[in-house]
């Protein structure tokens, strides 16, 4: 299925339908008659997009998406691959399924989702992979998966699962992180893991922490050379000193459980 | 004084947050200016004395005289045929103008928001996310035995603050007054505020979380990096002792300001001292309040909160109510382009909001409710004149400790109050959309 935007919302638009699972067993004339919402205005979806169907189960989305939030919210299955950049809470909520963005994406990508995966082959905007305000619980599984930098605030609340940046991270990330694992390839923003519980925390870059946090040791960690392969495959370009190198182990946040784990590359 | 001049006591003075309610005003034997507002502060002279009634037009619609009907006939329309109807201010005027207003944007399935967002926006977000230990001024004011202050400067923002409210007062429990507290203040630098300080920690810029979390260590006994004095300045045995000598005290009350709220780290930073301010209560009785600025911020959290569950940054185009800052907070819906339609009480983002957030505002349709024209009326499609709150319309504020006061004006003013416009907006609204005020039919 594919999805061209004809007509530029003027005000932001809510597509929680652009979703494989409202899709599936629907005809073209039903998906297209399914209910939007341009500000306060219910709209049908033909009213911003022309459908083709090319008998394909993927859905394509195409245009400047940069007012349209919601795609692929609650999804469990299928897959949605937006050529371009995309508004707010893409995959909110996504429990299954794969969605692929080529350019940029603007705040809470993946909000409080427990399983797929989204990647973003540009930047994106804050609270990647958080809780709504008022929830201490963020992403529970599933990955996240962000080439370019991330604002503040990735992974607050996390509980499972992955969440990668390929370039810098804002600050807080992490934040009242309970497990999972946050990786940043670039530089961490001002006061990483603050309040987290458990969890793990890396970067290639060297970080102020806060005085919260102790250092441990500087250690090969096993694990993180399986990770880094991972990353690889993904498209990641990883030098192989940090495949091969030493990290900087430091345990925190004292003022929680002192079972989070930040590791930072050292040699 | 002359014979026929009025006296107004206890009035209350809705200039700052301290919303002071002893002051007495004498007013003109013409009745339309105040001589006199004994009790007050500089900035509170400064708001009675220097109010006139001016000779502005009503309303102006494209900057042209309007009757008050054809202006809230031309806002109506603006508004109901909006999108995304934002609407913003809020915090110099009465909670009833604040209902209505909530109402207009409830049955506009609009996007309403406060100053609050701009100011103390991270507060309302660390109290929903650690919740709040707090107590009235006036508990304050009889009990407190160690006051702090922490990125907030009272003498000049809030000067009968410490008068009245937390530093100077006597009671029956703090006979001598002053000398019976501890003031402590946290800030960059000094100002007036801090000459009265018995102990002033001046911190390095934006180290405030850092400041706040090795002090929540030390209150719990836990570990600490001694990079902590590096980082903001303070060493760790000024800190030791310091964190000693509040969790020793009887009872302590931290106030905090902008300076922690507006500062890198934001609702985190006020988390962070919320959260110091719970652990303090394992050992002592310790509460925590924001200084509000505005005369009536605190009423229009209350009023958007009691209405609509959240207390800024609130959407309604769903039909129900949404928080989320970032997303509805008006600086941030203006910036990204998203609003077609603005109406603005009392405020004016035209002159603060970012060069982005301007711009759009030049390119939608506004209205505003105002005293006085600003930066913003003068982009507005429909500007209205309205009386002055505290000055001229009574009703209700409430104070920065949440208690609210009922105001006494001094004359009244040629023209409406905000609730008036506000009112008459909203039943044209219900006129153009078919509906019977109070009964809002379901959703789309």
């Amino acid at each position: 299925m594919k999805l061209l935007l004809h007509t530029l919302p003027s005000v932001p638009l809510e597509t929680e339908v652009i979703c494989p699972d409202k899709f599936i067993g629907n005809s073209l004339d039903a998906i297209g008659a399914m209910t939007v919402m341009h500000g306060n205005q219910a709209c049908i979806l033909t009213d911003f997009f022309t459908l083709t169907d090319d008998g394909l189960d993927t859905i394509k989305v195409e245009g400047d998406l940069s007012k349209v939030k919601l795609i692929g919210s609650e999804m469990t299955q299928g897959k949605i691959i937006i050529n371009g950049s995309v508004g707010a809470h893409l995959g909110a909520l996504m429990t299954g399924g794969e969605i692929l963005v080529t350019g940029n994406a603007e705040d809470w990508v993946g909000r409080e989702m427990s399983g797929g995966r989204i990647v973003i082959k540009g930047n994106a905007g804050h609270l990647v992979g958080s809780g709504v305000r008022g929830s201490d619980t963020g992403i529970q599984g599933g990955e996240i998966i962000i080439h370019g930098n991330a604002k503040n605030e990735v992974g607050n609340g996390m509980r499972r699962g992955l969440i990668v940046i390929g370039g810098n991270s804002g600050d807080f990330t992490g934040v009242n992180m309970k497990a999972g694992t946050i990786m940043v390839l670039g530089q961490l923003g001002q006061r990483p893991g603050a309040s987290m519980v458990r969890g793990t925390i890396f970067s290639t870059q060297a970080a102020q922490l806060l005085p919260t946090f102790t250092y441990n040791t500087t250690y090969k960690p096993t694990f993180l050379k399986r990770y880094l392969i991972y990353l690889k495959k993904l498209g990641f370009t990883i030098d192989d000193a940090y495949l091969n190198g030493k990290y900087q182990s430091w345990s925190g946040d004292s003022l929680e459980m002192n079972k989070g784990e930040i590791l930072l590359f050292s040699e | 004084m002359s014979g026929s001049s009025k006296v107004i006591e206890n009035a209350i003075c809705t200039f700052c947050g301290c919303v002071c309610d002893d002051i007495e005003l004498t007013v003109d034997s013409g009745g339309k200016h105040i001589t006199q507002a004994k009790n007050a502060c500089v900035l509170g002279k400064s708001w009675f004395l220097e109010h006139k009634v001016e000779d502005f037009p009503v309303a102006l619609i494209d900057g042209k005289e309007a009757s008050l009907e054809e202006a809230v006939y031309a806002a109506a329309e603006v508004l109901a045929n909006a999108k995304f109807p934002t609407i913003y201010g809020l915090s110099d005027t009465t909670c009833e103008a604040q209902k209505q207003a909530v109402a207009i944007a409830d049955y506009l399935n609009g996007n309403i928001d406060t100053t609050t967002s701009v100011c103390h926006g991270p507060t309302g977000m660390a109290f929903q996310g650690v919740g709040e230990s707090t107590a009235s001024l006036g508990e304050i004011k009889n009990r407190a035995d160690f006051v702090m202050y922490w990125g907030g400067n009272p003498a000049e923002a809030h000067p009968r603050h410490f008068e009245r409210y937390a530093v100077n007062p006597k009671s029956p429990w703090m006979p001598n007054g002053k000398e019976d507290r501890t003031i402590a203040m946290v800030d960059i630098r000094p100002t007036q505020s801090s000459l009265i300080a018995d102990i002033f920690l001046q911190i390095k810029p934006g180290s405030d979380f850092e400041l706040l979390w090795a002090m929540r260590a030390l209150v719990k006994g836990r570990a600490l990096d001694r990079t902590v004095e590096e980082r903001t300045g303070i060493s760790l045995d000024r800190l030791e002792a310091l964190v000693q000598q509040m969790k020793d005290c009887q009872f302590g009350v931290l106030f905090f300001g902008m300076g922690l709220t507006m500062t890198r780290g934001r609702h985190f930073n006020v988390g962070a001292l919320l959260q110091l301010v719970t652990d303090l209560n394992d050992f002592t009785h310790f509460v925590s309040m924001p200084t509000r600025g505005h005369g009536n911020v605190t009423g229009a959290d209350n009023v958007v909160a009691w209405q609509t569950g959240y207390n800024f940054g609130v959407n309604f185009n769903r039909g129900y109510p949404r928080f989320n800052p970032g997303e509805f907070t008006t600086a941030d819906v203006l910036g990204r382009g998203e609003a077609d339609a603005l109406c603005v009480i009392a405020s004016d983002p035209g002159s603060n909001f970012s060069a982005k957030a301007i711009e759009h505002i030049k390119l939608i349709p506004v209205i505003t409710l105002d005293p006085k024209p600003t930066v913003t009326s003068q982009h507005a499609k429909v500007a209205f004149t309205t009386a002055t709150y505290g000055i001229n319309v009574p009703g209700t504020v409430y104070r920065m400790d949440n208690v609210p006061l009922s105001l006494r004006p001094a004359f009244d003013s040629p023209f409406p109050s905000d609730e008036v416009v506000l009112r008459a907006i909203k039943e044209r609204i219900c006129e153009l959309r078919g509906i019977t005020p109070n009964h809002k039919p379901a959703a789309a």
